[in-house]
């Protein structure tokens, strides 16, 4: 991965920024729930607080009310002016005067929270023995709320953090088990890529979609694996092709220059000597005129078959043209060596051939030697001596 | 209720304590004003009394005896409950007959007064007064007028003596400082 340009981004992070999203989305969701409920509840019971409340307030001016005391309706309104959360009391009689009213010496703590909670008053009608007597009026304030929602934000925000917390640890855990495996399949992939490591794989990996990316790329890497196999014969093949004759399948003219040269410098640099044979078929052309192609061309293979027979561990055949062979022999001590082989060669050749038609053909050979260096040191001048030596034995046996 | 057993407790206890005067009514100007006041002061004052034994819906009698010295006229004004026949009596009539359930004791001889008040003992009669501003003499709802204020006091020991149930509310307002 080194060698590659820096990505714009990684998986993790994707992934993490994708789980951050769908965590807070979901935190929010719920503390909002939660906040709304938590609110309504709140409001439901600050409500019923105050009703209470206002329904104390009503049983304790009702006789003041009646008397139309305000010291009376006063002291009815005492228990109220001790409860926290009230900040204004009125009472009004049966024809809406102001009786008492009653103001808090404690300012609002939070005059917002007052506002959402308690817009307007509490009105409740004191009623005597079914006739409306008065009103009591009841402002609440948010003294006894504002701790609840202190603690409740407190608590609320506490509660977000932990869980955005742990649902990031989550996220991060699944990640970790995401981007483990596709970095395993993505380390096998630049390995074969890069490395020619056709034979790695991709391990099990534990999940079922992972697992089938894996055995798909392994499916590819066998496939690929089989295709660099097959390839490489044919090119071994056609590498082979080049070099040799299809016919007898012995190195040919090219194969024999580059062998012949590479002996030649081997010999140069103080290696052994050698020596060169050019074996050239005797009335060849009359024997495929007489008995047709395919009977030359089977002369041509037990030629080559029976002249490779003849060779040793390092000697090296080649055909040259139509019915012209060279041997390399080595290693050459004398002369002498050279020619053994060449009577070898000459007795191996010398059975009858068996032609396709039936027939048997007696084949005969000339063989001309040339010796590294004596008789020329370098690959022409040395296949012209032989090819000279050959002709002057192909002469000989004419006579 | 634990605050009326308080004071009627105390009142055994203390019984030169038992009498409060405190409530006090405004009074709206003009000629009926003060008598108006009286009235609904008097009609207040029944609606917080319980009479036991007695449906709810039977009609009181208020006799008055004596002369009334804050109202020309005794008409209680009572919201929502039933009507009060108001019957002028004397002394003696009212005793003799013993079918008052309210008596309004205006000004009489002492004599009278006291005839009455021994005589309500343990009856379920509530006794009311305009002729006691320190409310001694044995009523057990005595009001007191000034010129433009109208209040009341309880005699917690005339309550206690007899089976009328008060609101211990009216108590506490009566008893009130």
């Amino acid at each position: 991965m080194t060698d590659r340009k820096p990505p714009h981004t990684t998986l993790q992070k994707l992934l993490s920024r994708f789980h951050f999203g769908i965590t807070l989305f979901a935190v929010a969701l719920s503390g909002l729930t939660i906040l709304l409920a938590g609110v309504t509840a709140l409001r439901g019971y600050a409500d019923r607080n105050l009703e209470l409340a206002a329904q104390l307030g009503a049983y304790g001016v009702e006789p003041a009310l009646v008397f139309k005391d305000p010291q009376a309706a006063r002291e009815g309104l005492a228990a109220l002016t001790r409860m926290p959360g009230i900040a204004h009391l009125r009472v009004l009689d049966d024809r809406d005067r102001l009786l008492t009213e009653w103001r808090s010496p404690e300012s609002d703590p939070a005059p917002l929270l007052t506002r959402i909670f308690f817009p307007e008053p509490f009105v409740l009608p004191v009623r005597r023995n079914g006739s409306r007597i008065g009103t009591v009026e009841i402002w609440g304030d948010s003294s006894t709320l504002i701790d609840y929602v202190r603690i409740g934000l407190l608590a609320g925000l506490t509660c977000l953090m932990i869980t955005a917390l742990g649902t990031i640890m989550l996220a991060r855990r699944f990640e970790y088990e995401l981007v483990k495996p596709l970095n395993e399949i993505a380390t096998v992939a630049h390995d074969v890529r890069l490395h020619r490591r056709f034979d790695k794989r991709v391990q099990g990996l534990g999940i079922a979609e992972l697992d089938r990316l894996g055995s798909d790329i392994n499916a590819l890497l066998d496939e690929l694996e089989g295709w660099r196999g097959h390839m490489e014969d044919e090119r071994a093949m056609l590498a082979h092709q080049a070099s040799h004759d299809t016919l007898t399948a012995l190195p040919n003219r090219a194969a024999f220059d580059e062998q012949l040269a590479a002996r030649m410098k081997r010999a140069a640099q103080g290696g052994t000597g050698f020596a060169l044979l050019f074996i050239d078929a005797d009335n060849f052309k009359a024997a495929n005129d007489g008995f047709g192609h395919a009977a030359g061309d089977a002369v041509l293979v037990a030629l080559s078959d029976r002249i490779k027979s003849a060779l040793r561990k390092d000697d090296f055949a080649a055909r040259i043209g139509g019915d012209e062979f060279v041997v390399i022999v080595e290693p050459v001590e004398a002369r002498s060596d050279a020619d053994d082989l060449a009577d070898r060669i000459r007795t191996a050749v010398a059975d009858p051939i068996d032609l396709p038609g039936g027939e048997s053909y007696r084949a005969a050979i000339s063989i001309g030697v040339a010796v590294y260096p004596d008789d020329g040191d370098d690959g022409q001048a040395l296949l012209t001596a032989a090819d000279a030596a050959m002709y002057a034995n192909k002469l000989s046996h004419r006579t | 209720m634990l605050a009326s057993l308080f004071l009627i407790g105390a009142t055994f206890a203390t019984p030169q304590m038992s009498v409060q005067a405190a409530s006090q009514m405004i009074v709206e100007d003009g000629a009926g004003g003060m008598t108006g006041a009286v009235n609904r002061m008097i009609g207040g004052i029944i609606s917080y009394v319980t009479w036991p034994d007695r449906a709810q819906a039977t009609p009181l009698t208020l006799c008055r005896i004596g002369t009334p010295r804050l109202a020309e006229n005794i008409a209680p004004a009572v919201p929502g409950i039933p009507s009060v026949t108001v019957r002028r009596t004397t002394a003696s009539d009212a005793i003799a007959k013993g079918d008052c359930d309210i008596l309004f004791l205006g000004r009489m001889p002492v004599a009278d007064r006291s005839r009455l008040i021994e005589w309500v003992h343990r009856r379920a009669v509530l006794t009311l007064t305009d002729d006691d501003p320190s409310c001694l003499y044995g009523a057990m709802f005595c009001l007191a007028g000034g010129s433009a204020r109208l209040s009341f006091a309880v005699n917690l020991d005339a309550i206690a003596r007899g089976p009328l149930r008060v609101d211990p509310r009216v108590l506490k307002i009566g008893a009130a400082p």
